[in-house]
């Protein structure tokens, strides 16, 4: 480099580092590109700059947009919900369909008790018209049952995403339980 | 508008985040950042230029993390390199050794040029935009984001054999 053509001050440089950027970001047009690769041609310096910020831009892609941490994904979903009434939300809306299904479900199983139920008299036991009740009263039940098969898993979902896996699988699993011990399934 | 606000936080929410931990160097307190940031565009939302609703969060996330520096360490300018720690998007699983040497390289860069780097080069936002963010001018952009890469290309210089 001599010293006709290195950067006498701080605007000098200034001015230097402007033209690579621009250089490089595209900006210049066909007369000043030439124009800056010629000085680079006769001031070792500047063709070092102009290489280095090449370099760099070409590193930068290494540097990439990070994902953000599953952690914060939940927190800026909940942020609408957040904003809604407590009694508006998505989880005591379920919350409440469900306890009349269980109320329901369980007054049903009662009333199913062998005590209440008729005891046949004879093998066949009841007339085809009580048969015909009956077979209805378990479809009903099996529709009834699954759709509280499928509030408990939508429940769960929605507990899962909220507090986590253990308390959903609690919760789900008590509804299962009981159905269960129940012998219905 | 809950369904819109739901499309801004998939597009946007990288962009923050990573915003958010350059800056502040802290996974925990970058999400709160980030998430303060959004609480605030979800409460504007009705209120804001569905055009500049990028810039708008990127500005609100940035000024966020400016004020959590500033409580941290009120007595200095936020401006001192700290060091990176060793979890979140600075360290991790780095596509290359250029690629971690230059996250710690723009880590450890003064306000605002690591804004600045981080908005054009990484993020990749048009200079209009920066400006929009930073609250800088345009020319006032150029300058340091110029000054900001002579700093990482000498230590990039440093490093290449």
């Amino acid at each position: 480099m001599t010293d006709n053509n290195s950067p006498k001050n701080e605007h000098d440089r200034n001015h230097r580092e402007e033209q690579i950027n621009a250089l490089l970001e595209g900006e210049l047009d066909h007369d000043e590109s030439e124009a800056l690769k010629s000085a680079a041609n006769r001031d070792q310096e500047l063709a070092s700059a102009i290489v280095e910020a090449y370099q760099l831009q070409r590193a930068m892609e290494n540097v990439q947009l990070e994902k953000a941490p599953q952690s914060l994904r939940r927190r800026l979903k909940k942020i609408p919900q957040q904003d809604r009434p407590v009694f508006f939300q998505p989880r005591w809306a379920m919350a409440f369909a469900v306890v009349p299904l269980v109320i329901v479900s369980v007054l049903v199983l009662r009333s199913m008790e062998p005590s209440d139920i008729q005891v046949p008299t004879s093998s066949t036991g009841f007339s085809s018209a009580e048969m015909v009740m009956i077979e209805q009263a378990r479809a009903d039940l099996a529709v009834a049952f699954a759709y509280i098969d499928q509030v408990g898993v939508s429940t769960s979902l929605l507990i899962e995403a909220e507090i986590g896996g253990e308390m959903s699988d609690a919760v789900a699993g008590s509804i299962f339980r009981t159905i269960q011990g129940k012998k219905l399934l | 508008m809950s369904r819109e606000y739901r499309q801004w936080v998939v597009e946007y929410q990288d962009q923050a985040w990573t915003l958010a931990r350059y800056i502040l160097k802290d996974a925990s307190e970058a999400e709160d950042a980030t998430q303060e940031a959004f609480v605030k565009l979800w409460n504007n939302r009705n209120a804001i230029d569905r055009d500049r609703i990028k810039p708008w969060l990127m500005r609100v996330t940035r000024n966020h993390c400016l004020d959590r520096l500033r409580r941290r360490r009120p007595e200095q300018e936020f401006v001192e390199y700290q060091g990176v720690d060793n979890d979140g998007p600075l360290r991790g699983a780095e596509q290359s050794e250029l690629g971690a040497f230059l996250k710690s390289a723009i880590a450890a860069l003064k306000e605002p040029y690591r804004t600045l780097v981080v908005l054009r080069d990484v993020q990749q936002h048009s200079y209009e935009e920066v400006a929009g963010v930073t609250e800088l001018s345009l020319s006032q952009v150029k300058v340091y984001l110029h000054r900001a890469r002579k700093q990482l290309r000498e230590q990039l210089a440093e490093v290449r054999p």
